[in-house]
């Protein structure tokens, strides 16, 4: 009696320090970090947050990145407010989204029009990814091109009005204003480490260093790394949203000037900024300027650019070289001076 | 001492548990697993699939409108095609390292191979 007694004891004791042990696994196991994903803003979004608000973190940037683009940016949403816009009404613009619009203003100026956000009439006529993608008329593109052109916007920075004809697009800067309101908010919340991509526009900030690749033109993976401790950082490409016809390839970045497609040399612009409005505003005026002109046009506004041309080469700012390692081997950097 | 309940080989034993679980652990954070691939449609997951231990060609095709249909074979995982206009989908590739993603918006689905050694992909 008295060892079987014993051998019960033993067993129970033995479970115990067993299920202790499988306990401590799991408590040092688990991580506070939180990933989460969804469709917004007509693009793909990826969340991974760590910290304790991290879960009310990513319900509201989804909602943040839902609500701006519907009440606000969408220029297909009835009732947002470039919708309204575009139905040439004038339009009360609130001060939280002024600051973005002087941003937008800016680029547009001292990239010479490179950058403009008056071209929904042009991208109209191409209608890249949709049923009605073609290569419009030359007369066509020139009417127009005629009708763009964001100095001819009437604004007194409280108020707005586009004149006949002109569609404001968007969609070159409104994953970067949604990354600014989203890390507005981060910043009121207890979070350690945030990332957040809209469609590939990144905002990491947080405690630690992030790693940020560069997407790989036309292919998975990344072909390039950037290391930094916080930044946005938005890319514009050639080789994502495009269409081929007669052989030819027409992608969805178009030259303010010459309502074509740009052709500058590089197949995509990356741009590191503090700030998700210039970084976005500024890989489009790049990708349309090029490498030697999108870098002056970065050191301008103190920011770094990287860019990626057809034939393999990787033409870095001094300060973007600095934080950046090349992963693909068949890829060469070179640091414009 | 014959009396005692719990002899040395007792406590031995019981140590012996809680360092298997520490080994457990250990293997756990360390190693760097096999690569799997997650497919997502309206954000449910679908299907996972270990791309390593892939030994026949596997095919998803999504109950959407339009529908994709995306192929796991030789330890890659792709968007064979999709009834969408713009093929983004299609023109990413195959998807063979961890981190890879390859989005088709107009079908909702999402094909990932999970964990990489970067925090996020810029394009």
């Amino acid at each position: 009696m008295e060892s079987k007694k014993k051998t019960a004891l033993k067993t129970v004791i033995i479970i115990i320090a067993a299920a202790a042990a499988i306990c401590l696994l799991v408590f040092f196991s688990r991580s506070d970090e939180y990933t989460d994903s969804f469709i917004a803003m007509d693009t793909y979004c990826s969340v991974k947050l760590s910290g304790k608000d991290a879960e009310e973190a990513a319900k509201e940037f989804k909602e943040i990145t839902e609500k701006l683009d519907s009440e606000t940016l969408s220029r297909f949403e009835k009732g947002s407010l470039v919708y309204s816009l575009n139905e040439n009404s004038e339009e009360n613009i609130p001060e939280s989204l002024a600051k973005y619009f002087d941003t937008l203003f800016d680029v547009y100026r001292q990239s010479e029009g490179a950058y403009d956000f008056t071209l929904g009439a042009v991208s109209d006529l191409w209608a890249i990814g949709t049923d009605n993608e073609r290569v419009p008329g030359s007369d066509e593109i020139k009417a127009a091109t005629g009708l763009c052109g964001a100095d001819k916007l009437i604004y007194d920075g409280s108020s707005m009005t586009v004149p006949g004809g002109m569609k404001l697009d968007l969609g070159s800067a409104g994953k970067g204003i949604a990354l600014d309101e989203i890390k507005a908010k981060s910043d009121s919340l207890n979070l350690k480490k945030c990332v957040v991509s809209l469609g590939g526009s990144v905002l990491v900030c947080g405690k630690g260093n992030f790693k940020v690749g560069i997407q790989k033109p036309g292919a998975a993976g990344y072909i390039a790394v950037i290391n930094t401790d916080g930044a946005f950082i938005s890319t514009s490409g050639s080789y994502e949203r495009y269409f081929e016809k007669d052989g030819v390839r027409y992608h969805h970045i178009l030259d303010p000037d010459t309502g074509y497609p740009a052709e500058s040399g590089i197949v995509s612009a990356t741009i590191i900024a503090q700030s998700g409005t210039l970084s976005d505003a500024l890989s489009t005026a790049c990708f349309v300027l090029g490498a030697e002109k999108g870098a002056e046009l970065c050191l301008e506004y103190g920011c770094e650019g990287v860019f990626v041309s057809a034939d393999n080469k990787i033409y870095a700012t001094p300060g973007a070289a600095e934080m950046l390692e090349i992963t693909d081997s068949s890829y060469s950097l070179e640091v414009i001076r | 001492m014959k009396n005692k309940i719990i002899r040395r080989g007792d406590i031995i034993l019981a140590l012996a548990a809680v360092a298997a679980a520490l080994i457990l652990l250990i293997f756990q954070r360390t190693s760097s697993g096999g690569r799997v691939a997650v497919v997502t449609v309206n954000s449910e997951v679908i299907a996972r699939i270990n791309l390593d231990e892939l030994s026949e060609k596997t095919v998803i095709k999504t109950d959407t409108e339009p529908s994709a249909i995306i192929v796991a074979e030789n330890g890659e995982i792709y968007f064979e095609s999709s009834g969408c206009k713009d093929k983004i989908c299609v023109k990413t590739g195959r998807l063979t390292h961890k981190g890879d993603t390859a989005v088709c918006l107009p079908a909702r689905a999402v094909v990932s191979i999970s964990g990489s050694d970067v925090d996020a992909i810029t394009y």
